[in-house]
């Protein structure tokens, strides 16, 4: 990614190519355009970040990405494949075969233990219970948790939870992994775990990762940034990096100032 | 990396989905107790009291019908000035495409003197064939042979009615003596002879005795009292009766008493299954309540399910299922306790009657298999008809709005 960031559409090595995207939705009998105008494309085994504020379409893009949610205009391309040209079932089908996804916060089939829940997406793609086992257990050795493979995962604590989740993105030898926020609800400590385990994954099991966070002190991890406001997608060259982080220290600033501002004229009041 | 184009892929298999539908299941311990105990309840009940309509109906019709055969036809003549029963109309009877073997029967009233009393009885006439298609019920002793012209045997009640009710081996081997009156057209004479009893059968309330046909049509009497004929094809029978009506004879047949009683039968279970529907109610608003209480606790792990891959259709079936494993376990504990407890009320009326000296076991409940198969496919009908409302809830989940964080 010797351009900055900026990959050929048209690439073999493009994982994901995101075209004249838009989607609206009607709220209360009110048009809401959540997504404007979005073009990009991700590289195969990159590692992009995307940020923005809250309310500026970054859920939106996710499904959209992930396959559950049809953009009211344009196209998504995933290995050459249209993929909202797919039938439902097919649909369903490339969500358990080339996604996967980490929330932030867990989601768990609770009649399950931690193993069969792994094998969750392995059982829609047609495996057998013994055989969806001796995979997800796999992953699960590569996040260091074989040892919950039979315990509920609503006993565990955030941090082993999120690893459970990576492992679950990672069973169903996914061709990228969505990571929404996965650090939002854990401490500095497993923040920087589940970090390294999408950097090990990329690294090592050569995924393509997209990860969604407000916590720029990840932006170094990535080689591929991408910023989301009011609908639109910036894609921002990685010689920007620097630009990047001294607005973002700025901005950090002005709301610090700007709040310290609102202090002083609620006293007042 | 696989091509992602390929149209035709594997989808989740069907023992996975149990799997999954049963883990839910097992997790709501409670719940789903509460729920297969409605299903037992009331599938318990229906098969109860039909087990026990269907057991006295059994009990009714072996009573009545007995040993007869459902494909004998018995013949008289209505009439016999018009059409008689002679030999010449009981060979072409015989002669029918569906007969298979035909007999006849005098009967007179007649006096019997034996043990030192005189008592009036009716005698009977009987040939070989007859004999052999009325099933006889033999207390002690034997039938006539073939070529028995002497022998004679009598039922318990006309023992009872000279005396004789215990030492039934004295009485074989005895000899009694019989004045039969006999009518015909022009003369009356009389038939006074003596058999050997070789046999005590029985049958009916009032004093019986039977000997060879062959004594009467010595004596020139050529009108029978009643043919008994047995089919070869039962599906035939009605066309058979058909026949030998045109002939100008009534007929009746153990399938006349059989339909009789099936239709009191009918409406008397009717009113049962009535009385077990009360506990269906309470098992379907169960299951309803349990499956829409788990369609809203589980939208979120339906939404997850999605997300991960499942078809919107799988989210469906797997409602499906878990209605279907609740009815099928529901049911077939309910039968099971039914006939248990149907066991041990059989056993305690059985012991209770034969404190009162009814020496034969009976049965007032019937298990049969199409009752029980039957009973758990309708309920499984019922749990898809309960279900179908929740399964397409569960369909139409949309998974972002299910996973929307709060």
């Amino acid at each position: 990614m010797e351009n900055g960031g900026m990959i050929d559409p048209k690439s073999e090595e493009v994982a994901i190519a995101v075209r004249d995207v838009q989607q609206q939705f009607n709220i209360n009998n009110q048009q809401v355009q959540a997504l404007k105008q979005v073009d990009f494309s991700i590289a195969i085994n990159s590692f992009t970040l995307v940020y923005g504020p809250s309310g500026s379409g970054k859920s939106t893009l996710l499904n959209v990405l992930a396959g559950l949610q049809p953009p009211t205009n344009g196209k998504v391309t995933v290995q050459g494949q249209d993929i909202y040209s797919l039938k439902p079932d097919e649909l369903a089908h490339f969500r358990a075969n080339r996604v996967g996804f980490m929330h932030q916060t867990n989601h768990w089939i609770k009649s399950l233990n931690v193993i069969e829940n792994l094998s969750v997406p392995l059982y829609f793609l047609g495996y057998s219970r013994a055989k969806a086992k001796k995979l997800a257990m796999i992953a699960l050795e590569r996040v260091n948790m074989a040892q919950y493979a039979e315990k509920s995962p609503l006993v565990l604590s955030g941090g082993e939870q999120q690893r459970v989740a990576m492992a679950r993105a990672l069973a169903n030898d996914p061709v990228f992994i969505i990571a929404d926020e996965p650090t939002g609800n854990l401490d500095t400590e497993n923040g920087d775990a589940v970090m390294n385990l999408l950097l090990t994954a990329q690294k090592e099991f050569r995924r393509t990762i997209i990860l969604v966070t407000h916590n720029m002190e990840y932006i170094s991890l990535a080689d591929h940034l991408l910023k989301i406001q009011d609908g639109f997608v910036e894609d921002i060259p990685s010689t920007d990096r620097s630009k990047v982080m001294k607005r973002l220290l700025h901005d950090v600033n002005q709301r610090i100032e700007h709040l310290s501002e609102v202090k002083k004229n609620a006293k007042a009041i | 990396m696989q091509k992602l184009s390929s149209k035709k892929y594997d989808s989740i298999p069907f023992s996975v989905m149990i799997f999954l539908a049963w883990k839910n299941i097992a997790t709501k311990k409670l719940r789903s107790a509460i729920t297969v105990l409605g299903v037992v309840i009331g599938i318990g009940s229906i098969f109860f009291l039909l087990s026990l309509g269907l057991g006295l109906q059994n009990l009714v019709t072996n009573e009545i019908i007995g040993n007869q055969s459902v494909k004998s036809i018995n013949i008289s003549s209505p009439n016999s000035k018009i059409v008689s029963l002679n030999s010449e109309n009981v060979d072409r009877i015989g002669n029918l495409s569906n007969v298979e073997n035909i007999g006849v029967s005098y009967s007179f009233a007649s006096s019997l003197k034996f043990n030192g009393s005189e008592i009036d009885t009716i005698t009977y006439g009987i040939d070989k064939p007859y004999q052999d298609l009325s099933d006889f019920n033999i207390i002690y002793g034997e039938l006539f042979s073939k070529d028995a012209v002497q022998d004679a045997y009598l039922n318990k009640a006309a023992l009872e009615a000279v005396g004789l009710t215990e030492d039934l081996e004295q009485v074989v081997g005895q000899k009694i003596d019989l004045v039969i009156p006999i009518k015909s057209d022009a003369d009356e004479t009389e038939i006074s002879q003596s058999f050997k009893i070789v046999g005590v059968i029985d049958s009916g309330a009032g004093s019986e005795i039977f000997i060879p046909s062959v004594v009467f049509e010595q004596e020139g009497v050529e009108v029978y009292d009643q043919a008994k004929l047995i089919v070869s094809d039962a599906d035939g029978i009605d066309d058979t009766r058909k026949q030998i009506e045109s002939l100008g004879f009534e007929t009746t047949s153990p399938i006349d008493t059989i339909d009789q009683i099936n239709q009191i039968f009918r409406y008397f279970n009717i009113i049962l299954v009535g009385f077990g529907a009360i506990g269906m109610i309470v098992a379907v608003l169960g299951m309803f309540n349990t499956l829409t209480i788990s369609l809203l606790e589980r939208t979120r792990e339906i939404g997850l399910m999605v997300a991960l891959g499942g078809r919107h259709k799988d989210m469906r079936r797997l409602f499906i299922l878990e209605s279907i494993l609740l009815s099928v376990i529901g049911s077939i504990i309910g039968i099971i306790l039914a006939v248990i407890a149907g066991g041990i009320i059989n056993t305690v009326m059985n012991q209770f009657a034969s404190g009162r000296g009814v020496t034969e076991g009976f049965d007032i409940f019937a298990t049969p298999w199409w009752l029980v198969s039957g009973l758990i496919i309708f309920m499984a009908l019922v749990g898809l008809a309960v279900v179908f409302l929740p399964a397409r809830r569960a369909q139409h989940i949309n998974p972002i709005d299910a996973l929307r964080r709060e």
